[in-house]
């Protein structure tokens, strides 16, 4: 055997004649462009004909050959092998094996039809049909689906309670027939039953789609602003925040001095590199404003000049995320406005979801409003320093020693919504006496997201109780994210669980943390 | 080994385009419908179609008309063609692609919001009807939802392993249950075979791994006649690596945008061949000069030539190929910056089971639609047919099974029949040593391709011939599977679909020695020449007495006739 050989180990299980499941692990030579499903052919060509695997298409078309590849569910014949590197091939999840990596779909079949899943007319279309090309835009955006139920798969709301949330494919498939003017039955309603507002945003199921079908966004959130004109959107535990936002501008209440009050319009250093303003977001201004004052300090420490601009106002996230469409563009043109008015080019938030909602969802509004994006670039917090200021050139120097095994917890907004993954990973690596552990699934839902939190607490805590069993697991001290929901809501769920002396940051505290020891 | 039996009035064999359709068909006929596939619903080999299917609706050009389409099917596929059936297509079309948007298909709209229509090969107007590169995608999904919303049996991964047929009627077939291994036994008052194409009896094809013909092989067996066999489409450009992708798709737009192709030595060699229209000659033109090139060894390591866009804008690559970027990004190739590896691969057997007007067989209360079916496409198949045909033909299965299966009483099967397949499998299980199903595969694959492919020469077709005639002798008894237990039993299929590949080989191997003469896609080195006087004629293939035996029988024709003949 060469010694690129790749080291496989696949999940083995007849139900049949096994008592239970377990691995083997092959040996297979590498070639040039070796997909998975080269892999599995090898493998039952040379060495075990029985196993079994679903492939037909080979070209990503059929979803035939979805299963779960190095932790995530997969398209086995468009998943490239990397020389060198080991694989784990396992079945899909939620579903029973009917061997190997063959699992049977059933249960998903059984929900799927039981919505309908096809046009319903009243009465036959004149034929030809004329149909204009406006209306399929929104259709096809989410007709690609393959039916690879990869997605379901990964799907942590599935994974915590499928009975009440339908999932991501028949979430699509509901939001397909609702946007087709051809169809007249009442797919809203239905969506609203199957756990419309049950879904994280997580964005989790777009990360592993093999044609990248934005659910979320282009089917849920679409859906939540049709429930919310029905009159069935926001649930109950949103609408205070709806309304606050409505009110005061601010989706949380005021308990004591908001950061934006204890803080100049302009914090100026001596011979600043750079210029940016400063997004708090609500949780950052009204409620985290010590992580407020941390970032500021990082930034002070790095010779950045900063505007913190007084008109900002939340970025309505929430109202986004529950299809309060309205008051969601309301908030655009605010912010827009009082952050152009400053004349700055790079606007910079720790907040995961602020960073996400202006990176993704403010352009498209401007364009409506003001037919072109907002003139200025927004950042992470992490990104920015990272990328833009650049890793070397950073202030090392003053970076005090936190003797602390840490762990750190990718905010879904911050991986999968803006791609920014290792970035805060470097910044707590360069902290001298850091011990960092990865996580097992660092990168699962904490659960915050989506309204999710404020409107279906007891499934909330279901998945972070799924993260706090991981964060519990590394062994670490403190666990460091780079958003304030996830913050909250990690510190509220090992409170509850009792695990009260895992400390819970943001990447700007624990780096001020450093900051402040040499002072 | 005990089975179950299950009653039906129409039995669809494939789930693909045709079959589905049909199956819709017949539910709308008030009749009990079953539905099988070797795969699950919805993925069957049609799902990878991207090009498009063609209508006349004259969105775009309005002269055109069925009477265009008609002849330029008829000139496409080289006059062998079965007109009355190409007439049906034609007239046809139209109707059809209405049924699939009342379905809730959505196809690319014009400006108006009438159905988009583009220009493919070989056809005087714009009028292939696409939904992007995925049209094929958008006919399984809409069928499928249709499927969904009837009352249709389906019953996923259930290999039909036999026609059950007596005196010249079908009453069903036997099938084996993928997820249980348990035989499976189905009793139909009609039988329509929707199996769809055989590509996978060449090395390299673009066609699904479930394509092993096996419906020309039952067919053949239960007694059917089947026609142009010898009819074998090689498309120019298919992919050379990974081994799981070879042959897969590589569009025509490739070309169409400007993409070149090049030999080792980086020489532009289509102008040794069409130096006027170069990358952009017909496809079998196309096919023929990068074989050629290969075989004459100014190929590529891994076997192909290389097909460059890199001269291109990265961004126009971007917007007009993207599902190519990713096809070969998915294998670790940017083509934005290297070129694309291809060779020929085989694409659709234009030939198979013969139908009359109303989809029916020769064999009663059996009918046949899509690629399975023969005489529609003649020597050739136009860009944009073949989706047609899946659904024009797919509904009139469809409408006559249930006719036929209204006025007919449940048939008394032959259950010996049944206990030689149940021996079948008892015997391979059993058996101890031997050659695994995919060494025999494998072997059939490359002499397909090296015998009986793009080219062919009357003295290698003999020999492919004879190499078939022996791997059945000496191999199939010798077929060993590894896993003994009838679960997902992969090889097992396997087993099942080889002596099927085997069927369908000999048939196309001893139908291009017969034809003396080149034509379409078949093409004779030792006949280079079309002989419209002695070959305007179909093969037909039927199995008698057990042998299987080859006649020349005249074209089906209406209205138009070929210069000679
Ligand atoms: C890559 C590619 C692109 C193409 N693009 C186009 C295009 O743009 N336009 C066009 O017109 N044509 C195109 N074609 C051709 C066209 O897709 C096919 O001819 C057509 O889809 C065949 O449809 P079908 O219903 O006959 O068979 P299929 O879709 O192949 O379905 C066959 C069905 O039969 C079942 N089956 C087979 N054997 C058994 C068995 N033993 N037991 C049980 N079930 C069985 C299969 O499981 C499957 O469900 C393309 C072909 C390829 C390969
Ligand atoms: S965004 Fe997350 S929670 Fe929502 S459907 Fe996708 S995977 Fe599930
Ligand atoms: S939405 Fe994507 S991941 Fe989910 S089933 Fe469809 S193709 Fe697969």
């Amino acid at each position: 055997m060469p010694e690129d050989a790749v080291q496989v180990k696949v999940f083995r299980y007849n139900p049949d004649t096994d008592k239970e499941p377990h691995y083997e692990t092959y040996k297979v030579p590498y070639t040039q462009g070796m997909v998975v499903l080269d892999v599995l052919n090898y493998i039952s060509e040379h060495y075990d004909g029985s196993l079994a695997y679903r492939w037909a298409c080979r070209a990503g078309q059929c979803g035939s050959c979805a299963m779960i590849i190095n932790g995530k569910p997969r398209a086995a014949c468009r998943t490239l092998v990397e020389k060198g590197k080991p694989l784990t091939i396992t079945p899909l999840v939620q579903f029973p094996v009917v061997k190997d990596l063959v699992v049977d779909y059933e249960r998903g079949t059984r929900r799927l039809v039981k919505i309908k899943p096809y046009v319903q007319r009243l009465k036959s279309p004149s034929r030809p049909e004329i149909i204009s090309k406006e209306d399929i835009v929104d259709v096809k955006e989410i007709r690609g689906c393959i039916e690879c139920w990869a997605c379901v798969s990964a799907c942590p709301v599935v994974g915590e309670a499928w009975q009440e949330f339908a999932g991501p494919l028949i979430h699509r498939q509901l939001a397909r027939l609702k946007l087709d003017k051809r169809d007249t039955e009442e797919r809203v309603k239905t969506a609203f039953i199957e756990g419309l507002y049950d879904c994280t945003t997580c964005k989790t199921c777009v990360e592993v789609c093999p044609k990248k079908i934005d659910i979320p966004g282009k089917a849920i959130e679409k859906m939540r602003a049709i429930a919310v004109k029905e009159g069935l959107g926001p649930l109950e535990g949103q609408k205070p925040f709806i309304e606050a936002i409505e009110r005061t501008g601010r989706s949380v209440e005021r308990q004591s001095t908001p950061l934006l009050e204890q803080v100049p319009d302009v914090i100026d250093v001596d011979d600043p590199i750079d210029e940016v303003a400063f997004f708090t977001g609500c949780l950052v201004d009204y409620r985290l404003q010590s992580t407020g004052f941390n970032a500021l300090e990082v930034l002070k420490r790095n010779r950045i000049k900063v505007h913190i601009p007084k008109a900002q106002s939340s970025c309505a996230s929430p109202a986004f995320r529950s299809g309060v469409v309205d008051l969601a563009h309301q908030q655009v043109k605010k912010n827009v406005d009082a952050l152009e008015k400053l004349g700055i080019t790079k606007v910079i938030s720790l907040c995961a979801g602020c960073a996400m909602t202006m990176k993704n969802d403010f352009p498209a509004v401007t364009k409506k409003i003001y037919n072109r994006e907002p003139n200025y670039k927004v950042y992470d917090f992490t990104e920015y320093l990272v990328r833009e200021v650049g890793i070397d050139k950073l202030n090392i120097k003053d970076l005090g020693e936190i003797k602390m095994k840490v762990t750190y917890h990718d905010p879904c907004h911050l991986n999968r919504g803006q791609g920014i993954h290792d970035e805060p990973r470097q910044l707590i690596k360069l902290i001298p006496g850091i011990t960092f552990i990865e996580m097992e699934e660092a990168d699962r839902c904490c659960g915050s997201g989506g309204g999710v939190r404020t409107g279906r607490r007891p499934l909330s805590m279901a998945l972070a109780r799924r993260k706090a069993e991981f964060i519990i697991k590394s062994g670490a001290d403190a666990v460091i994210t780079e958003c304030p929901f996830c913050l909250i809501q990690i510190r509220d769920i090992l409170n509850q669980l009792g695990y009260q002396h895992i400390q819970v940051y943001n990447v700007p505290d624990l780096m001020a943390m450093a900051y402040n020891k040499t002072k | 080994m005990t089975y179950e039996t299950i009653d039906t009035d129409v039995l669809v064999i494939g789930a693909g385009g045709a079959g589905a359709r049909a199956a819709i068909e017949a539910a709308n006929h008030n009749v009990m419908v079953t539905l099988l596939s070797k795969e699950l619903l919805g993925k069957a080999h049609t799902c990878m179609a991207e090009g498009g299917v063609n209508a006349t609706f004259a969105n775009v050009d309005p002269p055109d008309n069925w009477e265009v389409h008609f002849k330029d099917t008829i000139e496409g596929g080289a006059w062998i063609n079965n007109q009355k059936l190409v007439e049906i297509l034609t007239r046809e079309a139209c109707d059809r692609i209405m049924d699939l948007e009342e379905y809730g298909a959505i196809f690319d709209r014009t400006p108006e919001g009438k159905i988009m229509q583009r220009p493919f090969g070989k056809q005087t107007y714009r009028r292939t009807c696409y939904a992007a590169d995925r049209t094929g995608h958008e006919m399984m999904v809409t069928l499928t939802e249709e499927i969904r919303r009837r009352d249709v049996d389906v019953m996923e991964e259930v290999f039909v392993t036999n026609l059950l047929a007596k005196d010249n009627q079908v009453q069903g077939a036997v099938g084996i249950s993928f997820k249980t291994g348990s035989l499976l036994v189905f009793k139909a008052k009609a039988t329509i075979l929707a199996s769809g194409g055989g590509g996978r009896v060449y090395k390299i094809t673009s066609n699904a791994a479930q394509d092993t013909g096996d419906g020309y092989a039952v067919a053949y067996h239960a007694g059917c006649r089947l026609l142009d066999m010898e009819m074998v489409q090689f498309h120019p450009t298919g992919m050379v690596f990974p081994e799981s992708h070879r042959g897969c798709l590589v569009t025509e737009g490739v070309r169409g945008e400007g993409g070149l192709l090049k030999n080792i030595k980086g020489e532009r060699f289509m102008q040794r061949y069409d130096a006027k229209r170069m990358e952009l000659a017909g496809r079998d033109v196309v096919a023929r000069a990068n074989a050629t090139e290969i075989l004459e060894g100014r190929g590529t390591e891994h076997g192909g030539v290389y097909l460059d866009v890199t001269h291109l804008p990265p961004h126009i690559i971007e917007e007009r190929l993207p599902t190519m970027l990713e096809q070969f990004l998915d294998v670790g190739v940017d083509i934005r910056k290297e070129p694309m590896e291809v060779a020929p691969t085989a694409h659709h057997l234009m030939g198979g089971v013969e139908i009359n007007e109303n989809a029916e067989t020769t064999l009663k209360g059996m009918y046949a639609a899509g690629e399975i079916a023969g005489g529609v496409h003649g020597g050739n198949r136009l860009g944009g047919n073949a989706l047609a045909d899946t659904q024009v033909f797919g509904k009139r299965a469809g409408e006559n099974a249930a006719m036929f299966a209204k006025k007919s009483s449940m048939p008394i099967i032959d259950r010996s029949q049944v206990e030689k397949e149940a021996n079948k499998i008892s015997t391979i299980l059993e058996r101890k040593e031997g050659i695994r199903p995919h060494e025999i595969k494998n072997r059939l694959q490359t002499l397909m391709w090296d015998k009986v492919g793009i080219f062919r020469t009357g003295q290698e077709l003999q020999e492919a011939v004879q190499a078939i005639e022996e791997m059945k002798a000496k191999d199939l008894p010798r077929l060993f599977v590894m896993d003994k237990h009838t679960r997902y039993n992969k090889e097992l299929i396997e087993t099942f679909e080889i002596e099927n590949m085997l069927t369908i080989a000999e048939m196309i191997a001893k139908a291009a020695l017969m034809r003396e003469e080149s034509r379409g896609a078949h093409f004779r080195k030792d006949f280079p020449k079309t002989d419209n006087k002695n070959w305007f004629a179909n093969i037909y293939i039927q199995k008698k007495m057990g042998q299987m035996t080859l006649t020349k029988l005249p074209v089906v024709v209406t209205t138009l006739k070929p210069e000679g003949a």
